[in-house]
């Protein structure tokens, strides 16, 4: 499904990803955990060229991502993402939200867009606030709009980037009950997150990254419970 | 200030109104023609490109660096004339105003542009968007908001300032405070009267932008 060989990642002087090397199987949900700075983000966000590759490469479904013939748009729709600030567009309606994209990226009609939006939103447990604005939503009700949104491109793969940080503990759960339901479903995951229970519930695969690699990989059992690595013993002692 | 001669006034009256109209007009064009060209001069000065990004820098550098009076001239005695077979004070007016404005709202539109979260447009291109759809559905309708005061500072000011349009005859509102004053010997009655109007111009603007603004922060 995604294929990420020797991937280098540099802002100016900083390396911020060294050598990146993680193949990910359909349907399969991959946790990358590690501490602030490991690169993690930065590794996710170069998954759909949010962040441009310095070196390495990267293929989903065979093709590669860099290649000049590869259209980025059509792959980033292939491609959801969900972020840690959820990113809304505030001046359009929830539904709207869901619609924009599926109207002007896959050329939906407005009728069957806003169909599929409302299923899509009763999905995430928020068919009644199809037509508010974003600012009168909870952190959680947000991002439970912004995975509605992402999903709406009937993407293959998603990608998660921090999507509870933002927020209060109390909606913290029902942003990864949806989560959950999506890896039920089938969906292929990269997520980035804190949630250790989330990781050694819904996890198939967890990554530990330290300093620009991926320090060790391991199902969640094995790697919360017997980590091989000193230094993801070290930051699983902090975080456990 | 006893003598006050209500009559001049009166007999210019006319004239006021028509200049007025000239004002109005000339006002709008240069509005219209400043913002739409402004919007291109803030995209290229948004260029990724160092090399690209140096004529509208210059641009802008150039109509805000000098005096618009100045610009008048260039444009009516030099520039108009080498393009056009006869010019006209007005046309120069417009073109002027127009350039002119076209800076400071490229500015606007800049400071607007900038100022929306870089999140948005990420999203935005995460969902699969290309550049013109996050501009147009995700970027400028946001930013708009935001620019509508600075903008209506811009038109005031706009207004105002074809009033320079008087120095090379063209025949707007000052042209014809100058006219009364010329034949009157009289300051007062024509200037305070011009006055008088471009304030009455400029609170119906501001109260129409207030209007806009509100209708705009409610949706």
């Amino acid at each position: 499904m995604i294929s990420v060989k020797n991937l280098k990642k540099s802002f100016g002087d900083l390396e911020v990803l060294k050598d990146i090397n993680v193949e990910i199987k359909p349907k399969e949900v991959v946790v990358v955990i590690g501490p602030s700075g490991s690169g993690k983000s930065t590794f996710l966000r170069c998954l759909n060229l949010i962040e441009s590759i310095t070196g390495g490469s990267v293929e989903i479904e065979g093709k590669d991502i860099t290649a000049k013939k590869t259209d980025i748009n059509k792959l980033r729709a292939e491609v959801g993402m969900v972020f840690q600030q959820f990113n809304l567009f505030p001046h359009k309606t929830v539904i709207e939200n869901i619609t924009l994209p599926m109207m002007t990226v896959r050329k939906w009609k407005k009728e069957a867009a806003i169909q599929k939006a409302k299923e899509l939103l009763d999905k995430v447990g928020l068919k009644e606030k199809a037509d508010v604005y974003p600012d009168s939503l909870s952190g959680g009700q947000k991002q439970r709009v912004a995975i509605a949104r992402a999903l709406g491109m009937e993407p293959k793969v998603m990608l998660f980037d921090e999507p509870t940080s933002a927020l209060d503990p109390e909606m913290v759960g029902e942003v990864l009950e949806v989560m959950k339901q999506l890896a039920l479903e089938g969906m292929t995951m990269v997520v980035v997150t804190h949630e250790m229970g989330f990781a050694r519930e819904v996890g198939d695969r967890v990554l530990f990254m330290d300093e620009g690699y991926i320090v060790e990989e391991n199902e969640p059992q094995a790697l919360f419970g017997n980590p091989q690595h000193e230094r993801t013993q070290a930051f699983l002692s902090k975080v456990l | 200030m006893i003598d006050f001669r209500f009559e001049i006034i009166i007999e210019y009256l006319p004239f006021f109104m028509k200049g007025m109209l000239w004002t109005i007009m000339m006002s709008l064009i240069g509005v219209l023609m400043g913002t739409i060209l402004g919007f291109f001069i803030a995209l290229g000065k948004m260029l990724p490109s160092k090399l690209l990004r140096l004529p509208f820098i210059w641009y802008i550098n150039f109509f805000r660096g000098t005096p618009l009076l100045v610009q008048l001239f260039l444009f009516h005695f030099a520039v108009l004339p080498a393009i056009l077979d006869s010019v006209n004070p007005i046309v120069s007016v417009v073109v002027t105003l127009s350039l002119n404005s076209a800076a400071y709202v490229a500015e606007i539109f800049r400071a607007g542009i900038q100022s929306i979260d870089r999140g948005q447009a990420e999203a935005a291109h995460s969902l699969g968007m290309n550049k013109i759809q996050v501009m147009r559905y995700v970027i400028l309708p946001q930013a708009f908001r935001r620019m509508i005061p600075p903008l209506g500072n811009e038109f005031i000011v706009l207004l105002k300032d074809s009033s320079l349009g008087a120095i090379i005859a063209a025949p707007e509102l000052l042209y014809w405070g100058r006219a009364a004053t010329g034949q009157y010997y009289r300051v007062w009655e024509p200037y305070l009267t011009v006055a008088l109007i471009y304030l009455i111009l400029t609170l119906t603007l501001t109260y129409l932008l207030n209007y806009v603004e509100r209708r705009f922060a409610t949706t």
